[in-house]
């Protein structure tokens, strides 16, 4: 790729050679190709009509975790909002698989959907607006609440649980 | 966080998956950010050819920066993954379209943090070069095997280096490749002091590098 202008990269003292070196070396270690098919896919997921509710809040980022202190059954809360909706949402650990338990605030009756890179998970949220999901595969995920006729449908964010 | 000199406001946006008021501190790319701009445009719209030819032009480099924190490669792919997802979810509220290279960058950063602390690994804070991490950015396995001896000798000579020196290095092999400024906001260090530190990495990997050509030329009939 040559659309840079690679005198950017001079301040570096990066001359020609190795920079040929580090392309090459590059190659070994490229997108791996259903690694791009499936963003590509991505596509699929695109909803206009939902609401978006952003992650606000992510316990994960707020501790200050030490390397090699972490411990197994790992809770880890998160908290997206839209303007109608606040989705709170505790990513529980649960061997290689994760169990995610919901509250819809101001409560509500919903179906939720977990959608989740290999497909979409439908589990219904009570009047006190509770929902769980068990046996959520680890990697992106993002939330679907449906509410009854005349509600907006929220969609959040995507995270990785 | 180690968000150092990012600007708090762009770490607050890609937190919030908010790139719209994203501003980088460079206008990264400008030259090929007009293409950039209409496949965005064309997305919108719906035009799924236009995605794919995105996630095929930027991808390289998304990619690049998950692999330059030392995530595994699984761990790289989530990474990837929810970088283009946030992207479709946000692909309507980006006001400047033709900057989606440089949010894509900054949002993959920002969710390799994010995966490193969910595993309860320590992020990198930017010009900290006594930071350690063990990084070591291997490349795949099974690659191993189609690898010439001079691909082989670059990666282990990155093997040997400082952690700081690795993330740099693996981001100089971004396809396509990221500019100087770029290259100083991911790692979070202002462009201005990237130069001696980062010029010594160089060296170290351009000695060991000489070293083999000796090596090759005296084993070589």
């Amino acid at each position: 790729m040559s659309d840079i202008d690679d005198s950017n990269l001079d301040g570096l003292g990066l001359d020609d050679a190795l920079r040929a070196d580090l392309r090459l070396a590059g190659h070994l270690d490229e997108v791996p190709p259903e690694t791009l098919a499936a963003a590509k896919a991505s596509f699929l997921w695109r909803t206009i009509d939902a609401e978006l509710a952003q992650l606000v809040e992510d316990s994960a980022e707020d501790d200050n975790v030490l390397a090699g202190v972490r411990s197994t059954g790992t809770v880890r809360m998160l908290t997206f909002q839209s303007p109608t909706l606040t989705v709170e949402v505790e990513a529980i650990e649960v061997g290689n698989r994760r169990r995610l338990v919901g509250l819809l605030v101001p409560p509500r009756v919903a179906r939720v959907e977990v959608r989740h890179g290999r497909g979409t998970l439908t589990v219904e949220a009570d009047e006190l607006g509770r929902f769980s999901a068990d046996d959520v595969a680890p990697g992106p995920v993002s939330l679907r609440c449906l509410g009854p006729a005349g509600v907006n449908a929220v969609t959040t964010d995507w995270v990785v649980v | 966080m180690a968000n150092g000199r990012l600007s708090e406001a762009a770490t607050r946006c890609a937190r919030a998956g908010h790139p719209g008021t994203l501003r980088p501190r460079m206008d990264w790319m400008a030259d090929r950010g007009e293409d950039d701009a209409e496949l965005v445009r064309r997305a919108r719209a719906g035009d799924s050819a236009a995605w794919e030819k995105l996630v095929e032009r930027l991808g390289g480099r998304v990619w690049a920066v998950a692999r330059a924190q030392g995530l595994s490669r699984a761990d790289a792919d989530d990474v990837f993954q929810v970088t283009w997802m946030r992207l479709v979810t946000h692909l309507d509220s980006i006001r400047e379209p033709q900057r989606v290279g440089a949010w894509l960058a900054v949002t993959a950063r920002h969710e390799s943090f994010r995966v490193l602390r969910r595993n309860g690994r320590q992020v990198p804070t930017g010009d900290d070069e006594d930071f350690e991490d063990g990084l070591q950015l291997d490349p795949p396995v099974d690659a191993s095997v189609l690898a010439n001896e001079r691909q082989k000798a670059v990666w282990s000579a990155i093997a040997t280096l400082p952690s700081h020196c690795q993330r740099l290095l693996r981001l100089l092999m971004a396809d396509p490749p990221f500019s100087y400024e770029q290259i100083a906001e991911l790692l979070d260090i202002r462009p201005g002091s990237i130069g001696p530190t980062r010029g010594r990495c160089l060296d170290k990997l351009r000695h060991r590098l000489a070293a083999f050509d000796d090596e090759t030329q005296r084993t070589t009939p």
